[in-house]
């Protein structure tokens, strides 16, 4: 099968042209053509049979993969697009390399334990604003198998991807599927955002994932961009290893070092530091300036391994509101300031890897500044939505750097929130949720408005709370099944089993689709609602299920005023599809295109 | 609770290897005892051992030794060796409280023998010993539930090696989960008062029976009372800010200590049971905590 990859431009002159990017498209490519030195007839005979094989293959696999989506969607399966993408794979296993080979100005891949999704998304912006196609994989479907999909919804019967003209992809990958994936799209931009502890009953530990990058980046062609975070060590080192052009970015900021921020850096600052020790000698690192975990300013006292100096750098970052950071950014060729419509350090990081990336591929700067202020928020990262009066605030954290970075963008300022937290153990969450326990519920403690606990390991993040100081009693802990030996307690005492029976009652009332709850959240405030009132808050055992969870945390927080729900994985999937249900939300799987 | 310092009970916990061995949550293991010991007047102090630190076991009431990433192992189990070793033996010996779970379970039997490589030897404490067999042999994952002392402990565990016992007392027996090694039922190992464990998750928080055990163990061993003997549960004496001259030996440690209110602890418990269909396990749970 024939490649025809683009040779990556890094901008290195000064200001680009003002015509937007384009500078970097390349001249349209016109069918492959044969490898110099295949001169034979017979063997070009033999190729020839073979490439129409393969695009018949390639047919049959999309013709199939897409039957199979129609269906799953027709039987309201799911999305549709995973199926697609395995059926696909199935009939053929190189359909992604012979699909994205036709995209005309390539791929680019994202990986990294936290803000794959927002940096992609970043990016996408960027790219389209600069006037190009752009094809993603759906949010979470970052597989092999979902990549497959992206690019054969996208296909024709007969094998060839439609509109390929213009066309690139960027698609975020799961860190461990990278070596594959890497294999088979040749991308012209890796980027790799950074490496926290995460899942570690599916990954094994950070130390795997590290090993597994490492020999994949040895692997690299030459042309490909390799685009890493200078502030994480494990992620930095890769560098040393490419043997493409590499593109570092970091922080600059030493205001932002914890350190300096929080007085002596020591109470209320626990930190999840997921890897400490220097990757070349074993050492432990020494930090001029720590961000977040291990994201700082290291050097290794013992072999002198340091932070290789980033090409694209904040210089400053000033937290115009909640959401709105001002960030000075640095590149090789423009000094500019970019607002950020996000709430977090970590989404700084985020732009500066999506900045870093256009700069890379020669994207000139006035889209990479709209790409990004006008950046709408994936669900669940950051995203507003209006029920009832309130605003929720969706804020996924899956890891221990995730939420402790959540936590400390929503309680620095000493602003009492109202909280719902979702704590999830399927397997899409990882099944250890032991990392609760390295997360700084602390900083949280005396700030909250209001506070619901849900999940389907409510209690044991209940518990955490409580030894970080919170009170039980502060707590409305609605697990998603019932704890039958606590209902039947209430129910044996005395004054209880009336209890039981209101509890039954309450069951079904909050059953899904049973329409008290829907309504009480599309129409009016829940206080008129007399059923649920007072008397029941007070109840040792207020429901279970997330729609109940929701229904409750909604009830707590004034007319006006903003929820913070911060959920898992699969609870942000959850309420999703309960916020779905209430037709609030836009559709999941939109955005083919 | 307070006031009068020269009468307050104290004890001294040593944390062996904080920034290495830390992967499984065991910052709940510390933040439990540290907050069980200070609602009933008790200071608890806690001071990390790193690597090149010596353990000077007179220093110290109560150790534990969480798990780690493999790669940060392999130092540990060289400076538990040669560092900490001699003082770890002589503390065990000497009836220390030691909480050894995952990584450092393994680093006190007798050996890891990973499918790859090298054997990593251990301190043999107990007579115990691990072997990894390689990717084809899935991990021991999940929730996990052991009876110990007629009660259940709940936890997760994740663990590659599987572990066998030669003549070390399990600390319980598997009720469901995986255990040592998914083979023969055991879960943990015990040597004097040293307990190793695969439960993490984190193993005391939701376990409050089992870390008043190991604070009563201290307390007791600290404070001059009579070892333990049996594990029944008479009712309990009161320790609220006395001093240790009011203590008088007891059975069970745990009886030394006040009872809390521990409601949330026990349903967090139940609701690992229920999950793995233990009902009856778990209402004996939740029976326990409103008795308290």
């Amino acid at each position: 099968m024939q490649q025809h990859r683009p040779s990556p431009v890094i901008s290195q002159g000064p200001k680009q042209s003002d015509s937007r990017g384009s500078r970097w498209l390349r001249p349209k490519k016109g069918r492959p053509a044969a490898k110099p030195g295949s001169v034979t007839g017979a063997a070009r005979a033999g190729q020839r049979s073979r490439r129409r094989r393969l695009s018949l293959r390639a047919a049959l696999a999309v013709i199939s993969g897409r039957a199979a989506g129609a269906l799953s969607r027709r039987l309201r399966l799911g999305g549709g697009t995973s199926i697609v993408g395995l059926v696909a794979q199935r009939l053929y296993p190189d359909i992604i390399r012979h699909l994205a080979a036709q995209l005309e100005h390539g791929s680019v891949l994202v990986t990294g334990t936290n803000g794959k999704t927002t940096t992609s998304g970043f990016l996408a912006a960027i790219l389209r604003d600069a006037g190009l196609r752009v094809w993603r994989n759906r949010e979470g479907a970052n597989l092999l198998r979902g990549v497959a999909g992206a690019l054969v919804v996208r296909a024709l019967p007969s094998g060839n991807l439609r509109r390929a003209g213009q066309a690139i992809s960027v698609f975020e990958i799961d860190e461990a599927v990278m070596p594959q994936a890497v294999r088979l799209l040749e991308p012209r931009a890796a980027v790799f955002v950074n490496l926290f502890r995460d899942q570690l009953d599916r990954y094994g530990e950070v130390e795997s994932v590290a090993a597994l990058w490492r020999q994949m980046v040895k692997g690299l062609p030459e042309t490909t961009t390799l685009v890493l975070n200078a502030d994480d060590p494990t992620t930095a080192s890769l560098g040393e290893l490419a043997r493409g052009p590499v593109l570092y970015f970091g922080l600059e900021d030493l205001t932002l070092d914890l350190s300096g921020q929080d007085g002596q850096g020591t109470a209320g600052t626990y930190q999840a530091v997921d890897s400490r020790s220097c990757v070349r000698c074993g050492s432990d690192y020494r930090y001029s300036a720590r961000f977040y975990s291990h994201m700082g300013h290291y050097q290794c006292p013992h072999c002198g391994l340091e932070r290789p100096a980033p090409a694209v750098r904040a210089l400053q970052v000033r937290q115009d509101t909640f959401d709105r950071l001002r960030v000075t950014v640095e590149t090789p060729t423009q000094l500019g300031e970019i607002v950020i419509p996000l709430p977090g350090l970590y989404n700084v990081y985020n732009a500066l890897a999506a900045i870093a990336v256009a700069q890379a591929l020669g994207i000139s700067w006035e889209p990479i500044v709209s790409g990004i202020e006008q950046f709408k928020p994936a669900f669940g990262r950051g995203e507003r939505v209006q029920v009832a009066g309130r605003t929720l605030r969706l804020l996924l954290a899956k890891n221990p750097t995730g939420l402790n970075e959540v936590l400390r963008t929503l309680f620095s300022e000493g602003t009492p929130r109202h909280i719902l937290f979702v704590l999830n153990d399927n397997i899409a969450d990882g099944r250890d949720v032991s990392w609760i326990w390295d997360v700084d519920f602390e900083r949280a403690q005396g700030l909250t408005a209001s506070l619901t606990v849900a999940g389907t390991r409510a209690f044991d993040l209940a518990l955490r709370l409580k030894y970080a100081g919170f009170a039980p009693e502060e707590m409305t802990i609605i697990p998603s099944t019932p704890l039958r030996a606590l209902e039947e307690l209430i129910g044996s005492q005395p004054r209880g089993r009336k209890g039981r029976e209101r509890g039954r009652a309450r069951h079904q009332q909050y059953q899904p689709g049973a329409g008290a709850a829907k309504t009480s959240i599309q129409a009016s405030p829940v206080a008129e609602e007399g059923a649920t009132s007072p008397r029941e808050t007070a109840t040792p055992f207020p429901g279970y299920g997330l729609a109940t969870a929701l229904e409750r945390a909604i009830e707590q927080t004034p007319v006006g005023e903003t929820l913070f729900i911060v959920p898992t994985y699969t609870g942000l999937l959850e309420l999703h599809r309960e916020l779905e249900r209430r037709g609030l939300t836009p559709h999941y799987w939109e955005g083919r295109d | 609770m307070h006031g009068r310092n020269e009468a307050r009970l104290t004890l001294t916990l040593g944390h062996l290897y904080p920034d290495q061995l830390n992967l499984y949550g065991d910052r709940g293991n510390i933040l439990t005892l540290k907050r069980r010991c200070e609602l009933r007047g008790i200071e608890l102090r806690v001071v990390g051992l790193g690597i090149g630190d010596a353990l000077a076991p007179d220093e110290y009431d109560l150790l534990f030794i969480g798990g780690g990433q493999d790669k940060e192992q392999a130092p540990v189990a060289q400076d538990l060796f040669e560092t900490k070793g001699i003082g770890l033996w002589a503390a065990i010996e000497d009836d220390m409280p030691v909480l050894a779970v995952c990584g450092g379970y393994q680093l006190l039997a007798h050996y890891y023998r990973p499918a790859e490589g090298p054997d990593m030897k251990g301190l043999g404490v107990f007579d115990a010993w691990t072997v990894h067999k390689g990717p084809r042999t899935p991990r021991c994952i999940g929730d996990v539930v052991i009876s110990w002392n007629g009660m259940t402990v709940v936890g997760f565990e994740n663990h590659g090696g599987r572990t066998y016992l030669g003549t070390a007392r399990p600390l319980g027996k598997v009720l469901k989960g995986h255990g040592n090694n998914a083979e023969d039922g055991t879960e943990g190992a015990v040597y004097r008062n040293a307990y190793g464990t695969y439960l993490h998750g984190s193993l005391l928080p939701k376990n409050p029976h089992f870390a008043d055990y190991l604070i009563g163990l201290a307390l007791q061993r600290k404070y001059g009372l009579r070892r333990l003997t049996s594990l029944s549960m008479p009712p309990g004496e009161i320790l609220n800010g006395s001093t240790p001259a009011q203590l008088t030996p007891v059975d069970d440690p745990t009886t030394l200590l006040r009872p809390l209110d521990d409601r949330l602890e026990w349903q967090a418990h139940a609701a690992i049971l229920e999950r793995l269909g233990l009902y009856e396990e778990a209402a004996a749970a939740l029976r326990r905590a409103e008795a308290a």
